[in-house]
């Protein structure tokens, strides 16, 4: 993992993060923006514009890949177009199923929080598998939503036994300025307008 | 209002309507879904009388509990469903295996590992607890099932992991600020997908996306189901169906989230000697016309409920608009009747 820079009182509240839910999916432990994007190489705003699905070489997992339009970088160096890639999906009839996890559609926005795949293949993974997608939704007035389906996990402020109670992560319901705004705050980055 | 009188469906469900049925997803709960590309969609389901799997019972670093201890969690997460009522589905446990990579899983082997790695990019830093990937045809059979559980959840003081625990009450992880996981419970919900369950927007089910650490037995929704997948030819406890469409000005409203709550305090998988079942609510998601049907509904009275997927259950939980190649709608308000 590597961190650009932390505020210092950021840090403390950091430092132990709990969590009060378990999201089972494909099951994971729900993680607040600020841990999702201190475990990421790369947080950036995209947009989808091809998918194709294969299997890997050994003929025994399928994964989809999703070419995405960077539209603005939060974290880490991108280039024009990345490509994500996730377990599962189809190729000539043959489905490999992975509950909870979302294939973008060409077209549709999201929020990103990426790692190398483990394969150092060129490819990115969505951290946390399903946490790091936050789908980018529009108001009738124009304001952009995000939503990552993740709910109830909270921030712990952790000193000896003591564990006080810092904030409440709710990833299904927030803006994209917020998001950005607690993504900027754990790399030490301004916000680009 | 208006509330809904179901009634006994006592005769058996004939098998050539089980067909139909199983090539519509008109099911109360959400069932995993291949969607042709003219639209139809076929449910995952096995088409074997006894579905086998066998277990690594090797034990990642991190867990808590003996490879027996393990094992016995997961037997136990099949029973559940297997012991469900109304529900014909058998499973048998091979002897143990030795693989410990996904890409190693022999074609018809459905592996259950605690230790796999390769390829499934879990992390120990992520927070990924477990992955089951299904593989099926067009027509939506099953063909394996794969169960894998993260074998490196170990945390750091700076960022708290998890470890699973087996078989023991013990709230304490190797690393003391990890966080316990109850392996079962976790095996439980896996093997709701095992059996080609999606996830559900009842609170109270197993198949719910999110949930608490201690959580082993099914609820209502969870039963209707796995019944619905693989129905008994006579049920064990008498069911019904509701069906309907949501429309918003007339137009059909396509993943609503339709749930029958019930009315009443009667219990009848109780009555009929089914106990550990957390009476919920059942519930759907509309089909693209907007039309839905709750299946394998206890006889009883029940009021009938249409909302968004706005939370906590979003679009981003479940596979409904993937499948079927559409957006989900949020625009409307919840609707009683």
């Amino acid at each position: 993992m590597k961190r650009t820079s932390v505020v210092p009182s950021l840090l403390l509240v950091t430092a132990l993060f709990a969590t009060t839910a378990t999201l089972w999916s494909t099951t994971v432990i729900p993680m607040p923006v600020e841990r999702l994007a201190q475990i990421s190489s790369h947080v950036l705003r995209g947009r989808a514009v091809e998918s194709w699905s294969a299997w890997n070489q050994q003929h025994g997992l399928i994964y989809t890949y999703t070419r995405f339009e960077v539209q603005q970088t939060l974290k880490g160096q991108a280039p024009a177009t990345i490509v994500v890639k996730q377990l599962g999906g189809t190729v000539n009839g043959t489905t490999q199923h992975v509950s909870g996890l979302h294939y973008w559609r060409s077209g549709e926005e999201a929020v990103l929080f990426l790692r190398q795949d483990e394969r150092l293949d060129g490819t990115l993974v969505v951290t946390g598998l399903i946490q790091g997608n936050f789908m980018i939704t529009r108001t009738p007035t124009g304001e952009a939503l995000v939503s990552n389906g993740v709910h109830g996990a909270s921030s712990y402020q952790v000193s000896g036994s003591q564990a006080t109670h810092v904030s409440e992560f709710q990833g299904n319901h927030m803006t994209l300025r917020e998001l950005e705004s607690l993504v900027a705050k754990s790399t030490g980055k301004a916000v680009q307008q | 209002m208006t509330r809904t009188k179901l009634f006994a469906r006592l005769a058996p469900i004939a098998l050539t309507a089980i067909a139909l049925i199983m090539a519509r997803p008109a099911a109360s709960f959400t069932p995993q879904v291949n969607v042709s590309n003219t639209g139809i969609a076929f449910v995952n389901h096995w088409n074997l009388a006894t579905i086998h799997y066998t277990i690594n019972p090797t034990l990642a670093p991190d867990m808590v509990g003996t490879q027996a201890q393990a094992k016995t969690a997961i037997q136990n997460a099949f029973n559940t469903w297997t012991a469900a009522p109304n529900t014909a589905l058998s499973v048998a446990e091979d002897a143990d295996s030795a693989i410990i990579d996904p890409n190693a899983v022999p074609a018809g082997t459905n592996l259950i590992c605690f230790v796999c790695t390769n390829g499934l990019n879990f992390n120990n830093t992520d927070g990924t607890l477990a992955v089951t990937i299904t593989t099926s045809d067009a027509s939506g059979v099953i063909s394996q099932a794969n169960m894998f559980f993260n074998p490196n959840l170990t945390g750091s003081l700076a960022a708290p992991g998890a470890c699973f625990t087996v078989g023991i009450t013990s709230n304490f992880c190797p690393n003391g600020f990890d966080f316990t996981q109850d392996l079962q419970t976790v095996a439980v919900h896996e093997a709701g997908h095992f059996f080609g369950l999606d996830h559900s927007a009842v609170a109270r089910a197993i198949m719910f996306p999110f949930a608490p650490q201690i959580l082993q037995t099914l609820s209502w929704d969870d039963v209707a189901g796995i019944s619905f997948l693989y129905p008994k030819n006579i049920p064990d406890v008498p069911i019904g169906t509701i069906s309907g469409t949501v429309r918003l000005s007339s137009n059909g409203v396509f993943a609503a989230h339709v749930f029958a709550n019930s009315t009443t305090n009667s219990d009848l998988y109780t009555t009929f000697g089914f106990a550990n079942l957390r009476k919920s609510p059942v519930g759907t998601l509309s089909l693209p016309d907007g039309t839905y049907t709750l299946q394998g509904l206890p006889v009883d009275t029940y009021q009938v409920i249409a909302e968004p997927l706005d939370g906590p259950v979003t679009a981003n939980n479940v596979d409904w608009g993937l499948n079927f190649r559409l957006a989900v709608p949020t625009n409307f308000t919840t609707r009683w009747h």
